[in-house]
């Protein structure tokens, strides 16, 4: 079991800062300065609302110089369904239902966070299989998120093979939630104080069977993509983003592992089980797009360690605490919880005033933190880079915009 | 996880700097130590002292919430697209929670924001009352860049100014959409959407 | 209707209506946007991609508006993102559909009551196909763009100048 030690991790932020301070002053970018000789005129360019490569609604404004981006201003809101406002009028069983699409990629998470938040609020304990259950179902769909970012990617790169092999096991794994809450995207599967259903017969096996073909599948994707040397041309050393940068921008999830960070709520400040479980936080070496991408191809494997690890380990009993009411109406007070997302530190805050809804929902989306770094990260870089680190983020913008 | 003595250091640390800080008793956040800021012109300090003398590296959040208590519905649409299958007056409405009794609703807006060490992996709240009329705060986007947007959030959607915020505009919610939409007396205007 | 075979020494040649034939091209190369707005989206790659194979409908996703058919409107239609879409429709070329795809877009969905949330995209352009679901599950799709091909061979490019199909009780209001 690797332990991060708490005093490695502030050792690292200040080492990078010494060592890479004057690289943090300057943009980060293999190309950095544009032609001084050749005079060229600013060029203002849009990018979106309507882009294949934008993952959604958002409109990049970039000011150009020649090729090379001077200013680069993400403008969002084009999915903003002001949940925060909603959940204002609705009851704490109902708000399940709406985390469910903020990130719509990985559903269970969202799922999850809030339904701590309300427990913490609630004072509820939770059976021990259902806290496995939980763990199971949200690496599952760290799998599913991390295969559909292996495909988009690709596809923003220039290699179109990658998406149809991902979405092939992305299949089998919404296959298997389908099989657990009748669902493949939007899942409402974690409730508060529990799980909705027990495990269907003979889950477990194919689940283990699924995990088995899996493995080599990953294998299969080194080949296919992260060793394709035409895709890490296009990502190394492109979009560096350093570790200080990394802190000071607030980025979470692979985002900041990619920087060599090991900030991991899993491991950090352990909820659910994931404390008595063993896996290892991957992190990157030099925070470029093929680092952050290649966290996550390594962070499936761990999930897959995980979910095994789970399935050995599930024990028996009840899914659902005791005494959950049909509409709950915790004291008045305030919860503060998080878990690690795909998409990293995925927060809710949320305060009671003690009637049957929440006060006041915040959420910590971490692709909205995420994305806000673009400002500076984008600056120096060749237009034709820009859609490398735009994907390398991996944004999903139900969240950014909420 | 918290350690208790490097918490009273803390305590002690940013009373020296800013005598007005007071620590919440009890904790409006279990498990977590409140810290409560009175003037809004030391709210940069705190967080200088937090960061650059106490190791709180890392912006969890910063947002703001309303204690102005439930008003009404205003906010929210209320009818919908009419279902011409339902009976009159069946289709779907809103109706907010009314007020708790005895819960202290106030005419405050307060900053809340959360700070972690990783080093010693502590995580503090620190808060901020201020009144709903003028509700403006200095900016902290001088010690995390990653308050530019969070602040932008809480600008928007609940009208907080942050002074000294470069860019300081509408990031959600359209530009056509008057007021702030997460406070709690907002009246929602038919727009030619509606 | 249909086509009528005539044999001449040497080969054959086909018979038929001019309605027929180009509803047989149109019908059988649905091109539609690619314009994913939120949930719903994911699940339109799903159908694009391996299992489902949308490409034996003849559905081939394009990236820019000018070159695309059909439009689906894959998620929540909010206020900000109302004018874009109307821009976006206006620049697809004549004949032009629309699908909407998932409750948001047909009504709402769980947003009925938000401030931000545009009820139904019918309120902005016409609609073609409503597709039931939150989200409809690729197959759904797949069931709409049948549904949008049977439509469409009902249409009679020859008789009138309008090119789309006349509005009936599919939208309630148009702007």
């Amino acid at each position: 079991m690797t332990e991060i030690r708490s005093q490695d991790l502030g050792e690292r932020i200040r080492e990078n800062q010494q060592e890479k301070f004057s690289d943090s002053l300057k943009p980060a970018t293999r190309n950095p300065q544009p032609a001084t000789s050749l005079k060229t005129d600013q060029m203002f360019v849009n990018l979106g609302p309507q882009h294949p490569s934008t993952h959604g609604v958002l409109r990049l404004a970039l000011t150009l110089d020649g090729e090379v981006i001077i200013r680069a201003e993400p403008d969002v809101g084009y999915l903003h369904r002001g949940t925060e406002k909603l959940s204002e009028v609705r009851g704490y069983h109902h708000c399940v239902v709406m985390t469910d699409r903020w990130d719509y990629v990985s559903a269970m998470p969202n799922n999850l966070v809030f339904c701590l938040a309300s427990e913490k609020l609630l004072n509820l304990q939770v059976p021990e299989r259902a806290e496995y259950l939980r763990v199971i179902m949200c690496e599952l769909n760290r799998l599913a998120s991390h295969l559909l970012f292996f495909g988009t990617y690709g596809i923003d790169i220039g290699a179109f093979t990658p998406f149809l092999h991902a979405f092939r096991e992305r299949e089998m794994v919404l296959d298997l939630f389908e099989m657990v809450c009748g669902a493949r995207m939007t899942f409402n599967y974690i409730r508060i104080g529990g799980v909705a259903q027990d495990l269907p017969q003979s889950w477990i096996e194919k689940c283990k069977e699924f995990l088995g073909y899996f493995k080599f599948r990953l294998k299969e994707y080194d080949d296919l993509l992260s060793f394709n040397p035409i895709f890490m041309d296009r990502t190394k050393n492109v979009g560096l983003i350093t570790p200080r940068q990394a802190v000071d921008w607030g980025l979470s999830g692979p985002n900041i592992r990619g920087s060599g960070v090991p900030y991991d709520v899993r491991k950090t400040d352990p909820y659910s089980v994931y404390g008595k479980l063993d896996f290892e936080v991957c992190v990157g070496e030099s925070g470029s797009c093929w680092d952050r991408y290649y966290v996550r191809m390594r962070e499936m494997a761990q999930s897959v360690r995980l979910v095994e690890h789970c399935l050995n380990a599930l024990p028996s009993g009840d899914i659902v605490a005791k005494g959950v009411a049909k509409m709950p109406k915790p004291m008045p007070g305030e919860a503060y919880a998080h878990v690690e997302g795909s998409r990293g530190d995925l927060g809710i805050y949320l305060v009671s005033d003690g009637s049957f809804s929440p006060y006041r929902m915040h959420v910590r989306a971490p692709s909205y933190i995420n994305l806000a770094i673009l400002q500076e990260a984008l600056v120096g870089l060749k237009v034709s880079d820009m859609i490398a680190v735009l994907g390398s983020i991996d944004i999903v913008l139900g969240e950014v915009d909420r | 996880m918290p350690e208790a003595a490097f918490l009273e250091q803390v305590t002690q640390r940013l009373k020296e700097a800013c005598p007005e800080v007071s620590v919440a008793e009890p904790s409006p956040i279990k498990g977590v130590v409140n810290f409560k800021v009175t003037r809004a012109d030391t709210w940069a300090l705190v967080f200088k002292t937090l960061k650059e003398e106490l190791g709180f590296e890392f912006l969890d959040f910063l947002t703001a919430v309303d204690w102005k208590g439930p008003v009404g519905a205003q906010g929210f649409i209320q009818d919908p697209n009419p279902n011409p299958f339902l009976p009159e007056g069946a289709t779907p409405s809103v109706t907010p929670e009314p007020p708790t009794p005895g819960f202290p609703y106030r005419e405050k807006i307060e900053l809340v924001a959360a700070v972690s060490n990783w080093n010693k992996w502590t995580r503090v709240v620190v808060r901020l009352e201020l009144p709903r009329e003028a509700a403006k705060a200095p900016t902290l986007i001088n010690l995390w860049k990653t308050a530019d947007w969070q602040e932008r959030e809480a600008y928007d959607l609940l009208g907080v100014v942050f002074e000294g915020h470069p860019n300081l505009k509408k990031i959600l919610t359209p530009d056509f959409i008057a007021g702030h939409p997460l406070r709690k007396d907002y009246v929602h205007v038919k727009d030619q959407y509606d | 209707m249909s086509v009528d075979i005539q044999k001449f020494p040497g080969g054959e040649f086909a018979l038929t209506t001019a309605d027929f034939f180009i509803n047989w091209a149109r019908e059988s190369s649905l091109w539609p946007l690619t314009f994913g707005l939120a949930c719903c989206a994911i699940e339109m790659m799903g159908a694009y991609a391996s299992r489902f194979d949308f490409d034996r409908f003849g559905v081939i996703p394009r990236p820019s508006p000018r070159q695309a058919d059909v439009m689906i409107i894959a998620g929540t239609v909010v206020k900000k993102m109302a004018e874009p879409i109307r821009t976006i429709y206006h620049q697809m070329p004549e004949p032009r559909f629309v699908i909407s795809m998932g409750s948001c877009a047909n009504c709402g969905g769980p947003y009925y009551d938000s401030y931000s949330v545009v009820k139904g995209v019918d309120k902005i352009i016409p609609v073609d196909i409503y597709i039931a679901g939150c989200p409809p599950r690729p197959e759904a799709l797949q069931y709409a763009v049948l549904k949008l091909q049977q439509r469409i061979r009902k249409m009679k490019p020859s008789r009138t100048a309008m090119a789309t199909i006349p509005q009936d009780k599919g939208a309630r209001t148009l702007v």
